[in-house]
């Protein structure tokens, strides 16, 4: 075909070889091209799928514990209260170790004295074992400067005053 | 396969036929008592899954219970797999003439309709978002602050604050000046009255963004009812992206439109610069969907696109500098900042919990940064040598959201418009794959009961 019969919108592209030209339609090709890139995606989508029963396995994993924890921090302080925190930071995220806090007297959350217990352990009967614990003044979050009262092993080097 | 074999299965074929339309009812049914279920039990409010929010819903209380984790499963399941008997059914002929569908046109209407009314008429579901945008307006209505320099805290005692979710109220909007102008009208109604316009925003968007997939559709020559039936049927798209009243909503009304513009059987150059220009505008509103102008570009390979696009830009820059200051304009800094949360629906995060690691480092952000720019060379390269820039642009966006380390739901509703009208059917496959794999990472409650 010579350049006069090609359309003026390709003739603008004749400079490029003609691997780098661009095309209106698609060139259909062998198709090996899709094939690839549907391997990858069906690679992809396998991963992706891995990871997510992965990830939901880990998530009940992780309920069942914080539910046993809720269950062992009303136990302990002998109130029925719902609204308790759940810090999984202080002993490390991936330590399975939590610390629960809430008031020791009705109140909205963190108005009253707190009352912070370190749990850790394996499940026994819907409960984990308590370690240790302290307490923290109204109206404040579980900062070391503001820990007092400590007890227990697992809180040893925790208490700051 | 012998003659005998073949005129055996024709009357199997036949009763498989006969009660398809049967099933598509009960299927339509199943979705709209699970939508039901949802916003008449988030009606009464009190859940976790609602956001507390003033009482918009209230004359729908006393209708359902509390709307607790295993209720709201169960329903998103029934919703979803009564959704994919849909789809799949969709797409067959009735048999009893050539090309009837299965499910009417009129009916996949009537269906797709039913259930954004539904979601409309009840709360706000799942999201603090939308009391965010209620936020930004305010703060640049009523108390003239700009709310690109300033986080909702800074309006502590004005009545939308209590309602801001709390990992937001130090946070600037990300949101583009356009969208911040648009909803800056709202702000006067109080809060009531602009929540139920933000609401009617949403519903408007959704509908218009439909009825564009209808218009494109019947360009290229694709069942237009199949395609607005997977968008507007969608679970995740009603329950959570309607529900929530989010601005992706307005966004994929522009990314339709853009789109719409340009698929026109003879598309001119003003068309296409309007094509251009709308999708700068639709960035104006949230900057994901500028993700299609590279691809519009290097398919169309004129000027007019481009012209478009850098008037658009300059009028945007202009406008947004001139209401909110550079800060208004600074998108770059608004990405950046987003691109660094972490959530746990993301599937970065899954990944890295499967390698053992407790969540994404930098690291992880810069290479899931490599992985998104390959994706996106490849997929101009393809463009430039003649794939469909429709579907470019789809893949584009579902590679954005999957390789992003902050996914919501919503965020995985962007492909979709794109998938149901292009001839790339692994675009749609594969959409739905990831939405359904988000939904799978829900359902932890439903095996171990939380509180």
């Amino acid at each position: 075909m010579s350049d006069a019969s090609l359309p003026i919108e390709q003739v603008r592209w004749q400079w490029l070889p003609p691997w780098l030209r661009p095309r209106t339609v698609e060139h259909k090709g062998t198709g090996s091209m899709r094939l690839v890139e549907t391997t990858l995606l069906v690679l992809a989508a396998v991963l992706l799928a891995v990871a997510t029963v992965n990830d939901v396995g880990r998530s009940v994993s992780v309920n069942h514990r914080l539910v046993a924890d809720l269950r062992t921090w009303r136990h302990y302080t002998g109130h029925d209260y719902h609204n308790i925190s759940i810090d999984q930071q202080t002993f490390g995220l991936d330590s399975q170790r939590e610390v629960l806090c809430a008031n020791t007297s009705p109140g909205p959350p963190e108005a009253r004295t707190q009352i912070c217990l370190a749990i850790w352990g394996p499940v026994v009967k819907g409960r984990r074992t308590v370690h240790g614990g302290w307490y923290l003044p109204p109206r404040s979050v579980d900062l070391p400067a503001n820990r007092y009262g400590c007890f227990g092993p697992g809180a040893a080097g925790i208490c700051r005053r | 396969m012998s003659a005998v074999a073949y005129s055996e299965r024709l009357p199997v074929r036949a009763r498989s036929q006969r009660w398809a339309p049967a099933l598509v009812g009960l299927l339509s049914l199943l979705l709209i008592a699970a939508t039901l279920e949802i916003v008449l039990d988030g009606a009464l409010g009190h859940s976790p899954l609602v956001p507390p929010s003033p009482d918009i819903a209230g004359w729908l209380e006393g209708i359902g219970e509390r709307l607790g984790y295993r209720v709201f499963l169960i329903a998103l399941l029934v919703s979803v797999g009564a959704y994919a008997g849909l789809v799949a059914l969709s797409g067959r002929s009735s048999g009893e003439s050539a090309g009837a569908a299965v499910m009417p046109w009129r009916w996949a209407i009537a269906l797709v309709a039913a259930l954004q009314l539904i979601v409309f008429a009840g709360p706000v579901l799942l999201s603090t978002d939308v009391f965010s945008y209620l936020a930004y307006a305010r703060m640049g209505v009523e108390h003239g602050l700009n709310p690109y320099t300033h986080g909702p805290v800074a309006i502590v005692g004005d009545p939308v604050f209590k309602y801001v979710g709390k990992d937001w109220i130090h946070v600037a909007t990300a949101y583009g000046p356009l969208y911040t102008l648009l909803s800056y009208p709202l702000a006067p109604l109080g809060l009531v009255g602009a929540l139920w316009a933000m609401k009617l925003e949403a519903l408007l968007a959704s509908a218009g963004t439909l009825a564009l997939i209808w218009r494109c559709a019947c360009t290229r020559g694709l069942d237009p009812a199949r395609a607005i039936l997977i968008v507007g049927a969608n679970p995740l798209y009603v329950i959570y992206g309607l529900g929530g009243a989010h601005n992706d909503l307005i966004m994929m009304l522009a990314m339709m439109a853009a789109v719409s513009l340009t698929i026109a059987p003879a598309p001119t150059r003003g068309r296409e610069a309007t094509a251009a220009a709308t999708v700068v505008a639709g960035a104006l509103i949230k900057a994901t969907v500028a993700v299609l102008l590279p691809f519009m570009i290097v398919s169309r390979r004129r000027l007019g696109p481009i012209v478009g696009a850098l008037a658009a830009i300059a009028l945007g820059a202009l406008v947004g500098y001139v209401a909110f200051g550079i800060h208004g304009i600074d998108v770059v800094a608004a990405l950046n900042r987003d691109a660094a949360f972490v959530s746990t629906d993301s599937f970065a995060t899954e990944i890295a919990h499967l390698v053992g690691k407790p969540g994404v480092f930098p690291i992880d952000h810069d290479l899931l940064k490599a992985a998104l720019v390959l994706v996106i060379l490849h997929l101009l390269w393809r463009t430039w040598r003649g794939y469909d820039w429709v579907a470019a642009s789809g893949w584009a966006l579902l590679a954005i959201s999957v390789t992003s380390t902050w996914l919501l739901a919503w965020y995985i509703l962007w492909p979709l418009p794109l998938a149901v009208v292009t001839r790339d059917r692994r675009l749609l496959v594969a959409t739905l794959v990831v939405q359904a794999l988000f939904v799978i990472h829900q359902i932890s409650p439903l095996l171990a009961p939380v509180e």
